[in-house]
C-alpha cells in the first residue's frame, strides 16, 4: 500500500495526467504540469511516447526543466527533431495524428471550453491574459484533449468569459457540427478527476482525491457536475513516481513549485 | 553580392507604417537590437506580427512604435507576460488582431505560395474567431470545398512587407542558418517582400556553399545582412547564448507601468547604441559567462 506516502496536489495531478497517456501515443504538450506529467509518463508506462512542442521540437530528453515555457531551450535537450510550427501544429496536428493534447487553462466551464485569454478581477474589470499560442490548435485537433486546472470557483465557472479554445461549445453534437475533431476527455484538478457525460458533453466527476469530500469539490466550483452514484478515489502516485518527479524529472521544482 | 549593412542603416530603410514580422518567440531569438533602434531612430505606426508574442514586439509596442499588431498570443513563462503588450490592448491604444500559433503559420504558409486564401481546421467555435469577424476589411471567410462539398473556414494571407530574422550563421549575401526549433521563421521570411538578417556569427559564402541543405533564409530573399553578437540579448540564441534571466528580471519589473518602462529606455536605449547596451547590462564579462554549451545548446 501507499497510502502512507507524503505526495503535493502536483505530484498527484502529474501522476494522474501521466495514467492518460498510453504507450505509442502522440501528446501534444502545453506550458506547465502537462510539461512534467508527459516525461512522467514517458519514463515510466509509455517508452514509446513521443512527446510534441508546439514551436518545433520533437521527442526531447531534458536534464533540467528550465524556468521560461517552451521557449526555454533545456526542454529541448536531446531532441530527436528541430522543426517548426508548419511541421508540429500542421503535418503532424492539423493533420490529425496528435492522440492527445494536454493543456493548461486559466477557467474552464461544464462543456469543457478553455479560457486563457480574459480573466476578470475582484473589481469586475478584466486583464488580458496569454491568449492562445498554440492552445486554440491543440485542443481543436488532437483526438482527445486534457486539461489541468486549479480547482477554484472562479476557474471551474458555469461559463467562461472567452472561449479562447473549444471544448463541446453548448453542449451536445455541438462540436462535431462545426468539424472540429475529438474534444476534451478529462479535466483533472487539484481536488478532482472530471470526464464529460457521452450524450450531454456536459462536465462528470470521474473520481474524488485522497483527503478531500465531495462537498469540498462541489464548495469549489461555479457550476454542479454530473455526479454518478460511485465515485472512486483517485489513484495516488507511487513511491516510484513521487522519486521520479522529485529527484529527476524536476528536482529543482520549476514547475512544482508553481 | 553583399549585403552587409549596419543596424542603423537597416532600420533606415523601414519607413513609419509598414508591416514588419518578427522572429521572436517568448524569449528566445528576439529581434531586440532591431527593437532597439527602430525605438532610437523613432519610426511609429508598425504592423508588427509574430506567431507568439516575444520581447521584441513587448518593448516596440511599450515604446509606443507600432499600431497593429498581427500574432497568436503568448507569455514569457515563469518571467511573467508581456505586460507592455497586455496594457496597450487593455487600454485600446494597438490595434489587435489576434489568432493562434497555427492561424498564423497558415497566413504565413499561404503568402510564401502566393495563395489567396487557406483553410484551416482551428479557431472555429472559438471566441477568437468571433473577435476576428467583427473585423473591416475581413481576415476570415467560410468556403465550400469543392470536392467534399464540406464548409470549411479560410484565412487571408499575410504578406509582410519585411521580416526581420534572428540567426546564428549567415554569410554576406544573408544566406542563413537557424540553429534549434525555427517555429514560424521560414515561413516568415519567405512570405515577406524582402528579408532583413541579424547574425551571430558571419561566415564566407564558401562554408554556406559547403553544407548548402541547412540554408534556411534564401540570401536572394534578403536585403540588408546585420553582423551583430549579442543582438537578441536578453533573448536565447541556440547554441550560442543563454537567455538572461537577471536582466529579463529587470526588463519584466520596469515594463510592469508606462514609468517603469520610459526609466529602462532612458537607460538601455535613448542614448546607447547596441555596443553601449552591452556595456550597460554588464559588459562583455558578464555577458561571457551566457555563453552556450555547445552539447547542451544553452
Amino acid at each position: 500500500m501507499t497510502t502512507d506516502l507524503e505526495y503535493s496536489p502536483f505530484e498527484l495531478m502529474a501522476a494522474a495526467g501521466a495514467r492518460e497517456l498510453k504507450d505509442g501515443e502522440i501528446v501534444g504538450v502545453g506550458l506547465g504540469l502537462p510539461v512534467v506529467a508527459s516525461f512522467l509518463a514517458k519514463r515510466t508506462h509509455a517508452p514509446n511516447l513521443t512527446i510534441l512542442f508546439e514551436l518545433g521540437v520533437v521527442d526531447p530528453e531534458p536534464i533540467e526543466m528550465g524556468v521560461d515555457g517552451l521557449s526555454d531551450p533545456r526542454i529541448w535537450y536531446r531532441a530527436k527533431i528541430h522543426t517548426s510550427f508548419a511541421d508540429m501544429l500542421g503535418s503532424v496536428l492539423h493533420k490529425g495524428l496528435v492522440d492527445v493534447g494536454f493543456l493548461g487553462a486559466l477557467e474552464v466551464d461544464m462543456y469543457g471550453n478553455l479560457n486563457t485569454t480574459l480573466l476578470g478581477d475582484p473589481k469586475g474589470k478584466f486583464r488580458r491574459f496569454t491568449g492562445s499560442g498554440g492552445g486554440n490548435d491543440i485542443a481543436s485537433n488532437a483526438r482527445r484533449t486534457v486539461i489541468t486546472i486549479r480547482h477554484e470557483a472562479r476557474k471551474l465557472n458555469q461559463a467562461v468569459s472567452f472561449i479562447t479554445s473549444p471544448g463541446y461549445l453548448n453542449g451536445g453534437n455541438d462540436r462535431e457540427k462545426l468539424g472540429l475533431l475529438g474534444g476534451p476527455s478529462r479535466v483533472i484538478t487539484d481536488k478532482a478527476i472530471f470526464g464529460f457525460d457521452p450524450q450531454s458533453k456536459k462536465l462528470r466527476l470521474e473520481a474524488i482525491h485522497p483527503n478531500t469530500t465531495l462537498e469540498d469539490v462541489l464548495s469549489n466550483m461555479s457550476f454542479k457536475p454530473i455526479i454518478p452514484d460511485d465515485v472512486p478515489v483517485t489513484v495516488p502516485p507511487t513511491a516510484e513516481q513521487i522519486r521520479l518527479i522529485r529527484e529527476e524529472i524536476d528536482p529543482e521544482k520549476a514547475y512544482a513549485g508553481s | 553580392m553583399s549585403k552587409l549593412s549596419t543596424l542603423a542603416e537597416a532600420v533606415v530603410s523601414i519607413p513609419s507604417g509598414v508591416h514588419v514580422a518578427l522572429s521572436g518567440f517568448a524569449t528566445a531569438r528576439c529581434a531586440m537590437a532591431f527593437a532597439h533602434e527602430v525605438i532610437r531612430q523613432g519610426t511609429k505606426q508598425l504592423t508588427v506580427s509574430q506567431c507568439v508574442g516575444g520581447m521584441d514586439a513587448d518593448i516596440l509596442v511599450g515604446a509606443g512604435a507600432v499600431e497593429r499588431i498581427v500574432y497568436g498570443g503568448g507569455s514569457r513563462g515563469r518571467s511573467g507576460q508581456h505586460f507592455c503588450l497586455n496594457r496597450a490592448i487593455e487600454q485600446g491604444n494597438l490595434v489587435t488582431e489576434e489568432f493562434s500559433s497555427l492561424s498564423m503559420t497558415f497566413r504565413y504558409l499561404a503568402g510564401s505560395l502566393g495563395l489567396p486564401f487557406i483553410p484551416i481546421r482551428s479557431l472555429n467555435g472559438s471566441d477568437i474567431l468571433r473577435e476576428l469577424q467583427e473585423k473591416t476589411p475581413p481576415l476570415v471567410g467560410r468556403l465550400q470545398d469543392p470536392f467534399t462539398g464540406e464548409d470549411w473556414l479560410v484565412l487571408k494571407p499575410l504578406v509582410p512587407d519585411v521580416s526581420v530574422v534572428q540567426v546564428q550563421v549567415a554569410d554576406e549575401e544573408g544566406n542563413a542558418w537557424i540553429l534549434g526549433p525555427r517555429w514560424d521563421n521560414e515561413e516568415q521570411s519567405k512570405a515577406s517582400k524582402r528579408t532583413i538578417v541579424i547574425t551571430e556569427q558571419l561566415v564566407s559564402t564558401e562554408t554556406i556553399r559547403r553544407y548548402p541543405e541547412r540554408t534556411l533564409i534564401h540570401g536572394f530573399r534578403v536585403s540588408h545582412v546585420v553582423h551583430l553578437p549579442f543582438s537578441a540579448h536578453p533573448s536565447s540564441v541556440y547554441g550560442v547564448y543563454d537567455f538572461d534571466k537577471e536582466h529579463i528580471k529587470i526588463y519584466a519589473d520596469a515594463s510592469k507601468t508606462p514609468q517603469g518602462l520610459q526609466e529602462y529606455l532612458d537607460r538601455y536605449v535613448y542614448g546607447v547604441d547596441h555596443w553601449g547596451y552591452l556595456e550597460q547590462v554588464g559588459g562583455m564579462k558578464y555577458l561571457d559567462e551566457l555563453r552556450a554549451d555547445p552539447i547542451l545548446g544553452y
